[in-house]
C-alpha cells in the first residue's frame, strides 16, 4: 500500500475495501492495524477534500466560454 | 389575478350599441348568473314588463278562429321556447365585435354563413385566462336568452376559451403517449444522482425567482458547490429549442455530474416550453442525471415525465443534490465506524483466544510465573524510581532554598553594614587607642621619674664622683685597684676628667 492518496475517487475506493477486509476478519493482527490506520488517514482526506473547495458560480455563454457569475447573483445571502 | 383592463384591449364605449340605431341598451344589473330570472328583469327598460300568460298557441289555427298576437306576446313567446330549449349549449365561432361596456363584454360569434351576439358579464370576466380579441377562434358555453325590445335572441356566456387551449391539451396528451412508448419515461433508465454531486450546471432564466432559490438553498447547506449556468429563456415563442439547447451544452462542460432545469410557477402556457419534444429528448440524452424542477407541485410537464428526477419546485431541486452530498459525508463516517468495531471485535476475539490457551495446564504455571516476576521487576523499579525520585527531590529543594537565599543575600547591604562598623569601631578604637596612649604615656612618665629617682648618677649631683679605671669598664672601689701612675677616668655630674694617679693612700675611711 503506498502512501499518497491519488485522489477522492481513488480514496473512497481504498477505504470501501479496508472496510470489507476488516470485516472479514482473516488479515492478521499487525495487517489490521496498518488497515485500520490508513482507513483513517483516508477518511481524514476526504474530510478535508470536502471542506477544502471555495465556493463558485459561473455563467456558460452561448460560445462556450465560463464565465464568472455577476456578484448580484450571491447577494442574497448578504440580505 | 389579471385585472380585466389587462385582459381587454377592446376599445371602452360608452355606448356598446352605438352601431345600432335602436334605443341604447341599460346596464344589465350584475346579478348572479344562476338567477334567471333576474338579468331578463334588468334588461327592460324603466319599468318591468309584466310577465303575460301568453295564451296556447300550439294548435293549428282554423281559418275561421285565428288568434292574433300582439308583439309582445308572440316575442315573449319565442323566448319562453329558446330560453328553455337552449339551457346549456357549446358553440364554437370567430370572434367580432368585442367591446366593453361597464366591465360588461359584449361581442359577436360568427362563422362563414351564420352570426350570434353574445355578452358575457362582469362576474364570469373574472375567470378569463386569455384575451379576447375579434379575429380570435373561441369555444363558449351559455344559455340562450332573448332580448325583447329589440326582438333579439343572445348567447350569455358562462365560459369563453381559445379554440387553441383544447389543442394544447390534446397535444400534451399526444406527445405524452408517443414518447412513452420510445421509452423515454422509462424507471429502468433513470440515472440516480452521483455520490458527491460537486460541479452543478443549472438551465434556467437568471432574471427569476427559481436561480436565487437554488443559490439561497445551497449557500445555506452545501456552500462549496460548483455551479455552471447556461441561462435560458423558460416562457415565449422559441423558448423550447432554447431549453433543450442549454440542457445539452451544459451537460457536456468537463466535471459537471447533474444538472437541474428549472423554472418557477406559472400557466400552462408559461410552461409550455417544458412540454416540447426537444427538451424531452434533450433531457433523455443528457450524459448527466437531470432534475427538472419547474413550476409548483400541481404542475406537471413532460420534462417532468422524461428527467432522472422530479422535483416539486427549484428549492427542492438543489435540496436533493444537498442531500446527496450529505449522504456522502456520512458514508464516509460509517466506514471509518465499522473499520473501527471490525478491529476491536478482531482484538476481542483474539484475547479471548489468549486466554483460552493460558488455561491449559502446560502453560498455566508459565503466566503466573512471569506476572509474579514482572511483578517483582515493577516493583523494584517503582522502589528505584522513588528513591531516585525522593532524592532528587530533596536536592532539588535544597538548591531551591539556596537559591531563595541567595537571592535574599543582598551583597551591597552587607557591605555597607560592615563598612559602617568598621567606621564606627574605627572611630572607637582611636579614642582606645588615645587614651591608652595617654595612660602609657602618664605611666611611662611616672616610670621615668622613678627612675631618675633611682639613678646612681643622680648622686653625682650632690658632690660625689665616680672612679673608672682607664677603659673606663669598671669603677673602681678600692684604691688597691690602681698604682700611682696608673691612668683612670673620673665622672662628675656634669662631665668627665682623665687623671692619672700621684699617689695612693690606704685605710683612710
Amino acid at each position: 500500500m503506498d502512501g499518497s492518496i491519488k485522489d477522492f475517487e481513488a480514496a473512497i475506493a481504498e477505504l470501501e475495501t479496508i472496510e470489507k477486509k476488516l470485516e472479514e476478519g482473516d488479515a492478521s493482527l499487525e495487517q489490521s492495524l496498518a488497515l485500520y490506520e490508513r482507513g483513517v488517514q483516508l477518511s481524514r482526506f476526504c474530510h478535508a477534500r470536502l471542506e477544502e473547495a471555495e465556493r463558485r458560480i459561473e455563467i456558460l455563454t452561448d460560445r462556450g466560454d465560463l464565465r464568472p457569475a455577476p456578484a448580484t447573483l450571491s447577494d442574497d445571502e448578504r440580505r | 389575478m389579471a385585472t380585466q383592463s389587462d385582459l381587454f384591449d377592446v376599445p371602452f364605449e360608452d355606448d356598446p350599441e352605438a352601431a345600432d340605431a335602436t334605443a341604447p341598451l341599460i346596464e344589465p344589473a350584475p346579478a348572479p348568473a344562476m338567477d334567471v330570472a333576474a338579468p331578463i328583469a334588468a334588461q327592460v327598460p324603466v319599468a318591468p314588463a309584466p310577465r303575460v300568460a301568453a295564451p296556447a298557441a300550439s294548435t293549428p289555427i282554423a281559418p275561421a278562429t285565428r288568434q292574433v298576437l300582439s308583439v309582445t306576446a308572440i316575442t315573449v313567446q319565442i323566448r319562453d321556447l329558446l330560453e328553455t330549449g337552449f339551457v346549456e349549449v357549446w358553440v364554437e365561432g370567430e370572434l367580432s365585435n368585442c367591446r366593453l361596456w361597464n366591465g360588461h363584454l359584449y361581442f359577436t360569434l360568427k362563422d362563414d354563413r351564420s352570426q350570434l351576439r353574445g355578452f358575457m358579464f362582469k362576474s364570469a370576466l373574472r375567470y378569463l385566462r386569455f384575451k379576447p380579441a375579434d379575429g380570435l377562434r373561441v369555444v363558449a358555453r351559455g344559455r340562450v336568452t332573448v332580448y325583447e325590445p329589440r326582438g333579439e335572441y343572445q348567447l350569455q356566456c358562462e365560459h369563453l376559451e381559445p379554440q387553441g387551449l383544447g389543442a394544447l391539451q390534446l397535444a400534451f396528451e399526444q406527445l405524452k403517449k408517443r414518447l412513452q412508448s420510445e421509452g423515454l419515461f422509462s424507471v429502468e433508465r433513470k440515472r440516480p444522482l452521483p455520490s458527491l454531486p460537486r460541479k452543478i450546471g443549472i438551465v434556467t432564466s437568471l432574471d427569476g425567482a427559481a436561480i436565487r432559490d437554488i443559490i439561497k438553498v445551497l449557500a445555506r447547506r452545501y456552500r462549496n458547490a460548483h455551479l455552471v449556468i447556461r441561462p435560458s429563456r423558460v416562457q415565449g415563442e422559441g423558448a423550447g429549442a432554447e431549453v433543450a439547447q442549454a440542457i445539452r451544452a451544459v451537460s457536456r462542460v468537463p466535471g459537471v455530474d447533474v444538472v437541474i432545469v428549472a423554472r418557477g410557477g406559472g400557466s400552462i402556457e408559461d410552461l409550455w416550453a417544458f412540454n416540447e419534444e426537444s427538451v424531452a429528448r434533450a433531457i433523455f440524452h443528457a450524459p448527466v442525471p437531470v432534475i427538472s424542477g419547474v413550476g409548483h407541485e400541481s404542475d406537471v410537464t413532460i420534462a417532468d415525465f422524461v428527467a432522472d428526477l422530479r422535483a416539486p419546485t427549484p428549492s427542492a431541486a438543489a435540496e436533493m443534490v444537498v442531500t446527496a452530498k450529505d449522504e456522502f459525508c456520512h458514508r464516509i463516517d460509517r466506514l471509518a465506524d465499522r473499520a473501527r468495531s471490525a478491529l476491536r471485535m478482531r482484538l476481542q476475539r483474539d484475547s479471548r483466544q489468549v486466554h483460552a490457551l493460558s488455561g491449559r495446564s502446560a502453560l498455566a504455571g508459565v503466566p503466573g510465573r512471569i506476572a509474579m516476576r514482572s511483578r517483582d521487576t515493577a516493583e523494584l523499579r517503582h522502589v528505584l524510581t522513588r528513591s531516585v525520585r525522593a532524592r532528587t527531590l530533596a536536592a532539588s529543594r535544597r538548591l531551591a532554598t539556596l537559591q531563595r537565599q541567595l537571592d535574599t543575600f543582598d551583597l551591597g547591604r552587607r557591605l555597607a553594614a560592615i563598612r559602617t562598623r568598621l567606621v564606627s569601631a574605627d572611630g572607637r578604637l582611636d579614642a582606645a587607642v588615645a587614651r591608652r596612649r595617654h595612660r602609657a604615656d602618664l605611666q611611662w612618665r611616672g616610670q621615668v621619674a622613678r627612675l631618675e629617682a633611682m639613678n646612681p648618677l643622680a648622686v653625682l649631683g650632690r658632690g660625689y664622683a665616680v672612679a673608672w679605671n682607664a677603659d673606663r669598664t669598671v669603677a673602681l672601689r678600692r684604691a688597691a685597684e690602681v698604682a700611682p701612675g696608673d691612668r683612670i677616668r673620673v665622672t662628675l655630674a656634669d662631665g668627665e676628667l682623665g687623671c692619672d694617679v700621684r699617689s695612693r693612700t690606704e685605710g683612710v675611711n
